[in-house]
């Protein structure tokens, strides 16, 4: 394995190749949208702009967030891309790279994917004054592997749990693997593993699929759970998205395997299949049906178009699969998603 | 509603241009190419593909295929003041009220069958994540068959080939859909029709660049962006000749497109749509010229005829909205130092994260050659919140501090 150097990586997307980034010696650290800090990005950008991609600016430019050897941008979307532009205005010494991601799986989308992967590959080797050998990626691979693996069984475990703070628990967990050096975070993960979880699901709680995009803070797991949630699924890019175990064929381009998997990953809205439009709906309503949700719950950051924009479908493939759907738009604050506390109760209610 | 809408307006322009062909004004040629395009798209006789914005049109042309990106529905609708009914339709059914006024109107439109029965769609990943969403969204309503043409960031060889071999693949989708092989030697008239346009387009801007300009505020108002649709054809050729030939006649006699012109203005993005006097109030109040729009522009080299793809794919990378706010702030340079500017106005419009998104950066851009830009807070196709008097305000505020300064190009 290649010596770690401790020093970090920035990224926002959970498209973000973090494999190459470890492979590179760095330790990924994801800017997350947490912190309370005067609202000074909308002055760059627009204050109709995403809340996750405004409070991440706004702790750029508040310099909350340790030393950083780089960042690493990803063109996933609109506001993604403005956030890159400002990011370059606001640190302008900071080093940048950006690299593009298509909307589509399709053969030719991963093999260009492959080659944005390995441009940037390219360029870690630069800011690591090493060179990335394929070995290295095919490491890194596998410890994320190993990663998704072990968050994947801790999911399950508090999700059968009883654990009142099941939720907010494993969201702290992924919070660590997003911003800590892998072999901490795998290491604490093992031991974690190996210790008993209270058992016995809570029969009063509402067993519901909590997917959208931008959800950091644990603290809005407890208060869902407050409400009489039990979260049975989940699929948000600060969540499980980021994490799913891929495939690597030993003799093949270790590149062209990564973007294959971090294009197979469950999608965010912006990623879609032209053979099956708007099919994220029915993968969700499936995926309801599968884990035996009563309910979906949808939080969407504010001005998401990606999310917004296929609401409508869902809310109609949830309604065909007899599933209620609440959804909630929130400006990635715990104060947002305390305000719809009551709207959460009456949804539980309503399932029971 | 539209195909009469339409209708009425092609017996409208082609009876101006017979009874009097000499005061027909370029801007109703060209109008009657957009009318003639509707009629065609909601005649229910022909091959109708929605599309997002950087679609090779010129190709669609010379496929058969009559082809549309869905913003210009939304500015149809918006512009001939049908579009509220459209907007409370997509929002009733769960469509939020802040995204982008155009993808509503058309999601609106479709549900209320006004639009007209696609039969396939061709995505765009430029310029933006709403209009693709909602090029996914119309496939899915109407259950045709989505193409994706994603676009990269900048044009780097292996950008353009990714890019030129999509173009490829979407001819063969065509062909599959329409059952008819593209003939090359229709695709080699496009092209040459593409060049020519081109050609004719950039030396009417040349002459628009002139002090006065021989354009007033409205004749090239949306201008850059819809001629794409007309690409690959006749029309094309002639409606730009049609520009030339009157901004050419306008400079040998010395005739402004804004008599007395003042202040000349550039215009940044989209145009508000519906009809309100901002612009008239500028010309007569201020003798202010919005001089130039900031898709009125060429930013693409001629298409080899014997490459086409390549040039196809190097053209649609070329869209200023593409890539990073950098790049687009240098080309608005561009346009200000060839144009001459004294200000800029930015509508920001209301649900654009891909364009307003950029406001406060494009600003400072500006800024640094000494043009000031005014931001304003609207909705390009929702008439329904337009704040007329605060506006007026704001403009009449900013045009008498850009006409107090000196002039960044003297």
């Amino acid at each position: 394995m290649m010596e770690s150097k401790n020093e970090r990586i920035g990224f926002v997307c959970a498209y973000a190749p973090v494999a190459l980034m470890d492979a590179a010696g760095f330790v990924p650290y994801r800017v997350l949208p947490m912190g309370n800090w005067p609202d000074q990005a909308g002055r760059l950008l627009h204050d109709n702009l995403c809340p996750h991609v405004k409070l991440v600016l706004d702790r750029a430019m508040q310099d909350d967030m340790p030393d950083l050897s780089g960042m690493v941008f990803v063109n996933s979307c609109d506001a993604m891309r403005r956030m890159a532009d400002a990011w370059r205005r606001v640190r302008p010494r900071d080093r940048l790279a950006m690299i593009d991601l298509p909307v589509t799986r399709s053969t030719a989308s991963v093999s260009f994917f492959s080659g944005e992967l390995s441009r940037l590959r390219d360029t870690l080797s630069e800011w690591a004054e090493r060179t990335i050998t394929e070995e290295d990626i095919n490491e890194s691979i596998q410890r994320y592997n190993k990663l998704a693996g072990l968050l994947q069984a801790l999911g399950e475990r508090f999700r059968q749990g009883s654990d009142e703070e099941g939720g907010a628990k494993l969201q702290a967990l992924y919070n660590q693997a997003v911003t800590e050096p892998i072999l901490q975070t795998l290491e604490g993960l093992e031991e974690m593993n190996r210790t008993e979880v209270q058992t016995g699901t809570d029969g009063h709680k509402v067993p519901v699929l909590l997917m959208g995009n931008v959800m950091p803070d644990p603290e809005a797991f407890s208060l869902l759970e407050s409400c009489g949630v039990r979260i049975v699924e989940e699929d948000l890019c600060t969540g499980s998205r980021m994490f799913h175990p891929m495939e690597v064929n030993e003799d093949g381009n270790v590149l062209l395997d990564l973007a294959r998997g971090i294009l197979s990953r469950p999608v965010c809205a912006r990623t879609f299949d032209p053979d099956r439009p708007g099919g994220m709906a029915e993968d969700i309503a499936a995926r309801a049906r599968a884990c035996g949700a009563q309910g979906v719950i949808a939080h969407t950051a504010k001005f998401c178009d990606p999310y917004l924009a296929r609401m409508p479908s869902l809310r109609e493939a949830l309604r065909e699969a007899g599933l209620p759907l609440l959804v909630l738009e929130g400006d990635c604050t715990l104060r947002s998603i305390g305000q719809h506390r009551t709207r959460i109760q009456a949804f539980v209610e309503m399932l029971r | 509603m539209m195909q009469q809408y339409f209708t009425d307006l092609v017996n409208g322009i082609e009876t101006s241009l017979k009874e009097a062909p000499e005061r027909v004004s370029p801007r109703k040629r060209y109008a009657l190419e957009i009318a003639r395009l509707g009629t065609r798209l909601y005649s229910g006789d022909n091959r109708v593909a929605w599309c997002g914005v950087a679609a090779p049109f010129d190709v669609l042309n010379a496929m058969g295929v009559t082809s549309c990106f869905v913003e210009f529905i939304g500015a149809m609708l918006a512009s001939t003041g049908a579009i509220g009914p459209m907007l409370e339709e997509a929002e009733h059914a769960g469509y939020a009220s802040d995204t982008c006024g155009y993808h509503r109107s058309v999601i609106g439109a479709a549900r209320k069958g006004l639009m007209p029965v696609p039969d396939f769609l061709i995505a765009t990943t430029c310029p933006c994540s709403g209009g693709l969403a909602t090029i996914e969204n119309l496939s899915r309503f109407f259950q045709k068959d989505l193409f994706v043409l994603q676009i990269p960031q900048d044009d780097s060889d292996k950008n353009v080939q990714y890019l030129a071999e999509q173009i490829k693949d979407m001819v063969a989708f065509v062909e599959d859909h329409t059952g008819e092989t593209l003939d090359p030697e229709r695709l080699g008239r496009a092209i040459e029709n593409t060049n020519r346009a081109r050609e004719i387009m950039e030396d009417a801007y040349r002459f628009a660049r002139t002090v006065p300009s021989p354009a007033n505020g409205r004749d090239l108002s949306n201008f850059g962006v819809v001629m794409a649709l007309f690409l690959g054809t006749e029309a094309a050729v002639e409606v730009a000749e049609a520009y030339l030939e009157a901004y050419r006649e306008k400079v040998r006699e010395g005739t402004a497109g804004v008599a007395g012109e003042r202040t000349r203005l550039m215009w940044i993005q989209n145009r508000i749509q519906f009809k309100q006097p901002l612009v008239q109030m500028l010309e007569e109040e201020y003798k202010t010229s919005v001089v130039i729009d900031e898709l009125n522009d060429i930013t693409w080299d001629p298409i080899d005829p014997d490459d086409p793809f390549t040039g196809l794919a190097r053209r649609a990378i070329s869209i200023p909205l593409n890539g990073d706010v950098d790049r687009r702030v240098r080309h608005l340079k561009k346009l200000a130092g060839d144009y001459r500017i004294h200000g800029a106005i930015n509508p920001c419009h209301w649900g654009c994260r891909q364009g307003t998104g950029a406001r406060g950066l494009i600003q400072e851009g500006l800024k640094e050659i000494g043009v000031p830009v005014l931001n304003m807070e609207v909705d390009c196709v929702d008439s329904r919140n337009f704040a007329e008097g605060q506006l007026k305000t704001r403009l009449q505020a900013f045009l008498e501090m850009v006409q107090s300064q000196t002039s960044p190009w003297n």
